[in-house]
């Protein structure tokens, strides 16, 4: 079962987390900052646009983290590239997902609140990121459903995929029907022209950047945690195994 | 400024630092658990861990390697 153990630089992945988190939390800090006494008031939606510098970046982290657990699953499904850590990728990524994806839903209903004058409208886009928050629930509780760990993964990765196909119709989704959402401010994919500008702009810029390595960061963790708990089931399973050896030589 | 503001940008921030604090806790925890040495650990179904014989020092690191690779069915 056991293969010699190979020396690596014992703390070189672990100095660049290290470094990313650091680098994550100045970031954030420099974000906060700006998004709260450094940029101006908007004209229309007044101190309220400084919650549209984590909003965006919320939503822009889950579509990243579920892009990646996609991709992880697809890896893991093609016989060549078959690997269990791309299952374990998959499965941390989604969850940092849905993290991201509450906050995305909880940001905007404290925006939507005083803006729209309710906490939560059947709109389009709320609808659909919603129904991508259960379906990643979802995919959450199937990783837990027992079984052996290859059947598991696999059925894991295709559910992951079934679940990503709701990525695109959320962000297409304001296009499509009729929503009280705003269209992308950013880039408008119709019109291909950029609505935010100045100090605004920067901050949202740094917005995302920021909050990326946040998840970065977070799903440097959730691997490695992940990675643990694999390598103790396997450690109980030898245990197991070997107490019923003894049982069986001493019977 | 705005309520609306300051309770968004707590919930947010609150919310990723609890989540960053639980998954360094659970590490720490699961990395005691499996006695891992600070710096050397492999992993996966098929390999096992390097014998350490004692818990690691909260804080230690694992430098994880897979090695699973072509290892499905």
């Amino acid at each position: 079962m056991s293969g010699p153990a190979r020396t690596v630089p014992p703390d070189r992945a672990a100095v660049a987390v290290r470094v990313l988190g650091v680098t994550a939390l100045a970031g954030v800090v420099a974000t906060v900052w700006l998004g709260l006494f450094v940029t101006p008031p908007d004209e229309f939606m007044g101190n309220l646009v400084r919650l549209l510098y984590v909003h965006p970046p919320m939503a822009w982290v889950a579509f990243l983290a579920y892009g990646v657990a996609s991709l992880a699953s697809l890896l893991y499904l093609w016989p060549r590239t078959r690997a269990e850590h791309f299952d374990r990728l998959a499965g941390a990524s989604a969850e940092v997902g849905v993290v991201f994806t509450g906050l995305t839903l909880v940001s905007g209903s404290i925006w939507g609140r005083p803006t729209w004058g309710a906490w939560w409208v059947w709109d389009p886009l709320l609808t659909t990121t919603a129904l991508l928050f259960v379906l990643y629930l979802g995919y959450l509780a199937l990783r837990r459903v027992p079984g052996e760990i290859h059947v598991r993964a696999r059925r894991s990765a295709i559910g992951a995929l079934i679940a990503f196909i709701d990525v695109p119709i959320v962000y297409l989704s304001v296009e499509w029907w009729r929503s009280l959402h705003q269209a992308p401010t950013i880039l408008n994919p119709t019109t291909h022209k950029t609505y935010v500008h100045g100090s605004m702009a920067w901050t949202l810029l740094l917005g995302f950047v920021s909050f990326t390595l946040v998840y970065i960061w977070l799903l440097a963790h959730r691997y490695r945690l992940a990675t643990l708990q694999d390598l103790e089931d396997t450690k109980g399973l030898e245990a197991a195994l070997a107490e019923r050896r003894a049982e069986a030589v001493a019977g | 400024m705005n309520g609306y503001v300051e309770a968004g940008y707590v919930v947010v921030l609150g919310t990723l630092s609890v989540y960053g604090v639980t998954l360094i806790t659970r590490e720490r925890a699961a990395r005691r658990r499996v006695g891992a040495a600070p710096g050397v650990v492999r992993t996966g179904v098929r390999s096992a861990p390097q014998a350490t014989g004692g818990d690691a020092p909260v804080g230690g690191h694992v430098a994880v390697e897979d090695e699973e690779r072509g290892s499905g069915p």
